[in-house]
């Protein structure tokens, strides 16, 4: 292996892309606007749920209750319905997610110390949604249980209101929130938005590279020349790892100093593990430039392999203990999910090396064997 | 331009067997590619199957515990962290264990039960069970310390209750709200319908943006296009082709998605009208073809149109409630929703496969998605057009 010959290709691939202005400014551009606009944008709080209520009771009670809903700022009260049949075209046009409806003697019966079935109806399309609205509505209806209650065995076992709450709810729940006392999402979602920009970014910049030669013909003049398969490859990606680099950076330093996500892991530790992930993105794009002979189908394999991954199997979304069998199976598969836990840890957990070596290495093992299957791929003889 | 003319009609025969000529060319060009026909139909099999896999709410979430009492009680609270929301991994000795499995994150929540719990809820004195919930992710974190907080309430009902004499059966004596949820169009909360739908909507535009942008981009990059530009072809009858062909690619691979994958495997029951669907299916991609058209006229090489192609995407997928509630959205981005094509295409998606909702409910949002598309689809056109000038 000469470095001359490694430096030669390195400085080719490089001209390159600086010569292709648009493509080297978008190099940059597209990462950093990635990371705000989802930084921003990506917000799983169930909010301002639009939701109508039918009133069958008309007291004051049935009142007093709906508006521990209409106050609440998770919901957007729409206005009050009178039959059940106008709820359908609304629930069906998503101008409500889900209504309350309060039978008739609501009142009478909760006085005479019966209870009382209310009913809601949720739009079930978005199952996240649902499960919380509907936990929004338990949590709702158990305050306005537990006060009923108190109320009722205040009268019955003459005793003070506030001696009865307290019998109503003996035990205290003491919730400490770790690593992001205030749950502020931004803190979770700017470090989880590295992993998910430095997955999509660095493969489609290298996705293309050797296959745009192989198309052009001038792959040719590779073939020709007495550079080495492996000299080859590592010149033709060094640039890209670079970039992505730098680009890994600049989202670092976005996610601590616009978005203030602390860090309070070993920057040395971050930043190398940091780079071996970027070194396997860029890689991957590399392994699929070889695997395949145009550059549209470059572009599909990598999106196939890249964004799914990336969103489904990297406990963004999902935590990987939660998953079947099959897809932890498959999450392992993946680098995004090592990397997951590395970036969590770093930034707010503040643990490094010693809690997160395996990670580490798994990383390490997958540039490897990125590397071992590009080699094998790579043929300096064409096909006949 | 018009050497070939006779009367009208001849003409517009002309006309169309060249565009059917066309079509038919991106088509072969298009089938002969495997690997690329290999990920369009992965696209919308197995992706859109194992999407249809994976739960955004919290599911099987390990729960570890450390338990002072060793009482009846507090195993009894314990054993109701249950799936499908939690999943008990056992009982550390000491709390600094905790923290050591919140770190590696082996475990997402540790309930640690104090000693004479049990005695003191016998007593009725006031006690405490500390809950400790890993929120470096601040979506399940949530969700799991409101699901504990409210196993704990509940369970802190439940012996209230008992104490004063009040078992189950004598619960219609007390005044009580009994919750009663019905969940529409989705009555189990099936993830499965959600998510291989969303996923379905999202290849679709990823498909509908990059197959019509890479198409026109590699005509130029080979500098085929000059070929095509001395033919008789108008640029119409060049770019139309493509848009064709794609939009038909598209329309099977959905047809091949809902009927194998969703109806087939999920068993989601389609309620609303297939056809319907399936037009609007056909005018969305329109729309989508048109930015990709634009993308096309802006790059010089299929590099350029790829990281183009991402940064026009992603916006509008994010902004269209494909991932997110769309209500959460910060005031701002809500309006900008309405510019998301995606936000009418899966209002109506939804509203048509799941809740079989028709044109009298939805012909907002489907004028909202044809003026949008004409937009887009128009402003394609125009910019393509003028690359011939």
């Amino acid at each position: 292996m000469k470095l001359q010959r490694i430096r030669a290709v390195m400085s080719k691939e490089w001209r390159e892309i600086v010569r292709d202005r648009l493509f080297l400014s978008l190099a940059f551009v597209v990462p950093i606007s990635m990371m705000l606009v989802f930084a921003y944008g990506i917000n799983m709080d169930v909010e301002n749920l639009p939701f109508a209520v039918l009133d069958y009771d008309q007291t004051k009670l049935s009142r007093d209750y709906l508006h521990l809903f209409i106050d609440s700022r998770y919901f957007d009260y729409q206005g009050d319905v009178h039959s059940e049949r106008e709820l359908d075209p609304l629930l069906a046009d998503s101008v409500i997610r889900f209504a309350i409806i309060v039978p008739p003697k609501f009142q009478e019966n909760l006085l005479a110390g019966r209870p009382v079935a209310v009913q809601s109806l949720i739009d079930g399309v978005f199952p996240f949604r649902a499960s919380t609205s509907k936990g929004y509505v338990i949590a709702i209806n158990s305050a306005f249980n537990s006060k009923l209650l108190a109320g009722y065995i205040s009268e019955h076992f003459s005793m003070p209101q506030e001696q009865a709450e307290a019998m109503v709810q003996p035990i205290k729940v003491q919730l400490r929130y770790l690593y992001n006392q205030e749950l502020k999402s931004i803190w979770s979602m700017a470090p989880l938005m590295m992993m998910f920009v430095l997955m999509i970014t660095p493969p489609f910049l290298t996705a293309l590279g050797v296959v745009r030669e192989k198309e052009n013909g001038s792959i040719y003049n590779i073939y020709a020349s007495t550079i080495t398969r492996s000299e080859f490859l590592i010149g033709k990606l060094t640039p890209y790892v670079v970039i992505s680099i730098l680009n890994m950076l600049i989202l670092w330093l976005m996610a601590t100093s616009l978005f203030h996500a602390p860090f309070k892991g070993d920057p040395l530790f971050f930043f190398l593990s940091s780079a071996l992930y970027v070194t396997c993105t860029t890689s991957i794009g590399l392994l699929v430039s070889l695997l395949v002979q145009t550059q549209i189908a470059a572009m599909m394999v990598t999106v196939v392999v890249t964004i799914v991954p990336s969103v489904l199997y990297s406990g963004l979304m999902v935590p990987i203990a939660s998953m079947d069998a099959a897809s932890q199976f498959e999450a392992h598969l993946f680098p995004a999910m090592y990397y997951t836990n590395i970036v969590l840890g770093s930034f707010l957990k503040g643990v490094g090396l010693e809690q997160q070596w395996s990670d580490m290495l798994a990383l390490a093992v997958y540039v490897a064997v990125l590397w071992l299957g590009s080699f094998l791929l790579f043929h300096k003889r064409a096909k006949s | 331009m018009n050497k070939d003319s006779g009367n009208p009609q001849n003409m517009f025969c002309l006309w169309w067997s060249r565009l059917a000529a066309m079509t038919l060319k991106e088509l072969l060009q298009l089938g002969r590619d495997t690997l690329l026909i290999g990920a369009v139909i992965y696209l919308f099999t197995l992706d859109i199957f194992m999407a249809g896999g994976i739960t955004m709410d919290l599911k099987n979430a390990t729960v570890v515990s450390h338990d002072s009492d060793h009482s009846q009680a507090s195993r009894e609270l314990i054993y109701r962290f249950r799936p499908p929301y939690f999943k008990l991994a056992g009982e550390i000795p000491t709390s600094r264990e905790a923290t050591s499995l919140l770190d590696q994150g082996k475990a997402l929540v540790v309930v640690d039960i104090p000693p004479k719990f049990q005695h003191d809820l016998i007593q009725g004195k006031p006690t405490a069970v500390q809950v400790q919930v890993d929120t470096s992710n601040t979506i399940l974190g949530t969700l799991a310390a409101s699901y504990s907080a409210q196993i704990i309430g509940q369970y802190g009902l439940d012996v209230a209750l008992a104490r004063m004499g009040l078992t189950e059966s004598a619960f219609e004596n007390v005044p009580m709200l009994i919750d009663q949820h019905r969940v529409w169009y989705n009555p189990n909360q099936k993830d499965a319908w959600f998510m291989t739908i969303s996923e379905l909507l999202t290849v679709i535009t990823i498909l509908a943006m990059l197959l019509p942008a890479s198409a026109a981009v590699r005509e130029k990059e080979r500098g085929t296009i000059e070929q095509l530009m001395v033919t008789p072809l108008s640029p119409i009858q060049i770019m139309l082709p493509k848009v064709l062909a794609m939009t038909l690619v598209i329309l099977l691979g959905t047809a091949l998605s809902i009927g194998l994958i969703i109806e087939g495997i999920y068993q989601v029951p389609i309620k609303g009208s297939l056809l319907f669907f399936f037009a609007v299916t056909g005018l969305y991609t329109f729309a989508m073809s048109g930015l990709g058209l634009f993308v096309s006229t802006i790059s010089r090489n299929l590099a350029q149109a790829a990281m183009l192609v991402i940064m026009i995407m992603m916006p509008i997928i994010l902004l269209s409630g494909a991932w997110t509630p769309p209500e959460a959205m910060p005031m701002g981005l809500r309006q900008a929703m309405y510019l998301s094509p995606l936000y009418y295409y899966i209002e109506m998606g939804y509203a048509i496969l799941l809740k079989g909702a028709g044109l009298d409910i939805l012909w907002d949002s489907l004028l909202g998605l044809t003026l949008l598309g004409s937009v887009f689809f128009g402003f394609g056109v125009w910019r393509f057009r003028r690359q011939f000038e």
